[in-house]
């Protein structure tokens, strides 16, 4: 189901427009592309400051565009730009209650998020009587968060928001968008450059490049493209599984995830018991094998078949897709990225539809990289 | 006797200078502030145009200023006649033709301050606003008002100053008559002209006591935190 739409053209700078999307009204949409590839135009163009830019915004089914263009303060959009601005001459709660008795949008009259649970969850209790001025990054961009939301949007634009958050309030910070995404029902279009941030996230990418949108699906699918590997470079090439708590070992400090019937076990206890866990595996990580290995030195083995090898040229390296089994009923599920070099490839004599085994030690899993759901 | 006309005289003097003084900033709020507004965010070609027509009154030598303003105001003009026609007044040697002169020539001290003033509350801050639902005249007072004070009285207590001091082109357009368009300026030099020193001094003293506490107030402000900012 689709309420925005956008279709972008013309030049802003070095960059030449041709951008058409249809935008999802569910979920959280991650806009990704190296820099200068016109994200944050994107988005100030759906917001409404579009700059000598040729666009069609329609949102449901009116044309903010057409000739009563619908101006920037009447669109029913919450926008975060990348350097967020806190209004300096008002207090904390001033600057919150700005945004919140303007109020424009709710045009659908959702469950509105109460400014108490808003403000209890981004920690701007100890804020509140300040002027912005004395604040952090960090604790400006909280506060920026927590006004954007309390204008009710129908639909939220973070652009990088992440920028200045440590990483220990970054998880967090992850946690409570998806949780205003899910429980409160706002859609979220979210720009970053940030591996960690997509993989925990986004439930769609949207891969941008010079202006123009070059793939575009759920998260799994377009992590093992072709595109978005060459615009993430050979190093961070990487996969993300998806799999459900299935038990924890307090003392050893594991947790042990089922991924469609195969375990695989990752340091830590992000969460308890029956949630879904998402882990991001760096293709380098990965050992492909097409014998089993002794169960002895053994930490996590996975069972697949190679769906597609991809030969590099000039590098020492081929990487191959491998569609894990699914325990129970023996047909492939998810999909795993794996980066051999080439002269083990051809050593162990394997092929597309080749029986593999895939082993992958728990210590290369980062901790930072898994997120409950 | 004479000692009482010549102190009304000056008394007078000095009471147009306030008056012309409050009303012409009165007027640059209104006609300035929209325009600084206009320069501080708009940025076509037709800006530069506009900005250096407004800079002009900076740099022309007051008699060039005066003396085209001598003939714009003339019963001649169209100017000059709607203004016969409106209070059967000639504009030229009037107190409003002082007032219009004086705007004429105090535009760019109000208009500067508060266009950098503007300008560095940022496109940003504005965008932040819309963004959070306020319409551009909700941003105008909530945001950029509150947050370009001291602009505002910059502008407020330069054009005021200038406008209490400048004298080429207010002897041109108003004539120094007195009790209508004689100022404290003029008041001095017809006192020096006649020799008349005490009297002078005395106009002269209180115009540089007053000039200095008005800039010491400014800087001071300046170096303070910003105006009703906490």
């Amino acid at each position: 189901m689709t309420d925005l739409y956008a279709r972008i053209e013309g030049k802003v700078g070095n960059i030449l427009f041709n951008f058409e999307h249809s935008f999802n009204s569910k979920g959280i949409t991650v806009l990704y592309g190296p820099n200068g590839a016109g994200k944050s135009t994107i988005i100030s163009a759906i917001a409404g400051f579009s700059k000598n830019l040729k666009t069609t915004i329609t949102y449901k089914n009116v044309d903010f565009e057409s000739s009563n263009k619908v101006p920037a303060y009447k669109r029913p959009f919450g926008t975060m730009f990348q350097n967020p601005i806190l209004f300096e001459h008002l207090k904390i709660k001033d600057n919150l209650e700005f945004a919140e008795k303007r109020k424009k949008f709710s045009i659908n009259s959702k469950k509105t998020i109460p400014k108490k649970e808003l403000i209890d969850h981004l920690d701007l209790v100890p804020l509140l009587e300040r002027y912005p001025e004395d604040l952090s990054g960090g604790e400006k961009l909280r506060v920026v968060l927590a006004r954007t939301i309390l204008t009710k949007p129908d639909y939220l634009f973070l652009d990088e928001p992440m920028s200045e958050i440590d990483i220990r309030y970054k998880a967090k910070l992850l946690i409570f968008l998806k949780m205003i995404n899910r429980k409160y029902e706002i859609p979220i279009l979210y720009i970053t450059h940030s591996l960690e941030e997509i993989s925990q996230i986004a439930d769609e990418l949207i891969l941008i490049n010079e202006g123009k949108k070059i793939d575009y699906g759920p998260l799994p699918e377009i992590l093992n493209t072709k595109s978005f590997q060459s615009l993430i470079g050979k190093f961070e090439s990487s996969s993300v599984l998806e799999g459900t708590v299935c038990a924890s070992n307090d003392v050893l400090n594991i947790t042990t995830l089922d991924i469609n019937g195969q375990k695989l076990i990752v340091p830590g206890n992000p969460a308890s018991e029956g949630n879904n866990v998402r882990v991001r595996i760096r293709s380098r990580d990965i050992l492909v094998s097409p014998i089993k290995l002794t169960s002895q030195v053994v930490e996590n083995e996975l069972e697949g078949l190679i769906l597609k090898v991809e030969k590099e040229n000039n590098t020492a390296f081929t990487e191959v897709v491998i569609g894990l089994v699914d325990s129970k009923t023996n047909e492939l599920a998810q999909k795993i990225r794996a980066r051999v070099t080439t002269y083990n490839y051809e050593k162990m004599n394997l092929n597309k539809n080749s029986r593999v085994f895939v082993y992958i030690s728990s210590v290369s899993i980062d901790r930072q990289a898994y997120q409950s759901n | 006797m004479e000692i009482y006309n010549l102190l009304s005289s000056d008394i007078s003097a000095i009471f147009i200078t306030f008056k012309l003084a409050l009303i012409t900033c009165f007027f640059l709020a209104i006609i300035g502030t929209p325009l600084a507004y206009y320069l501080a965010f708009v940025s076509k070609k037709s800006k530069s145009f506009l900005e250096a027509i407004v800079t002009l009154p900076l740099v022309l030598p007051p008699t060039v200023i005066g003396f085209y303003l001598i003939i714009f105001f003339s019963p001649e003009t169209s100017l000059g006649k709607f203004f016969i026609m409106l209070t059967g007044e000639q504009l030229i040697f009037s107190f409003y033709g002082l007032v219009l002169a004086s705007i004429i020539y105090s535009l760019p001290f109000w208009v500067q301050p508060l266009q950098s003033s503007f300008e560095k509350i940022g496109k940003d801050t504005i965008r932040t606003a819309y963004t959070l639902g306020a319409s551009p005249l909700d941003t105008f007072k909530n945001i950029i008002i509150p947050l370009s004070k001291r602009g505002f009285l910059t502008s407020f207590i330069i054009s005021f100053a200038h406008t209490m001091g400048e004298f080429g082109i207010v002897l041109m357009v108003g004539g120094g008559i007195h009790g209508k368009t004689k100022v404290i300026a003029i008041s001095i030099y017809d006192h020096v002209e006649q020799l008349s020193f005490g009297k002078a001094h005395f106009l002269a003293a209180g115009m540089l006591i007053l000039s200095f506490i008005i800039l010491l107030s400014l800087f001071y402000s300046n170096r303070t935190r910003v105006v009703g900012i906490k």
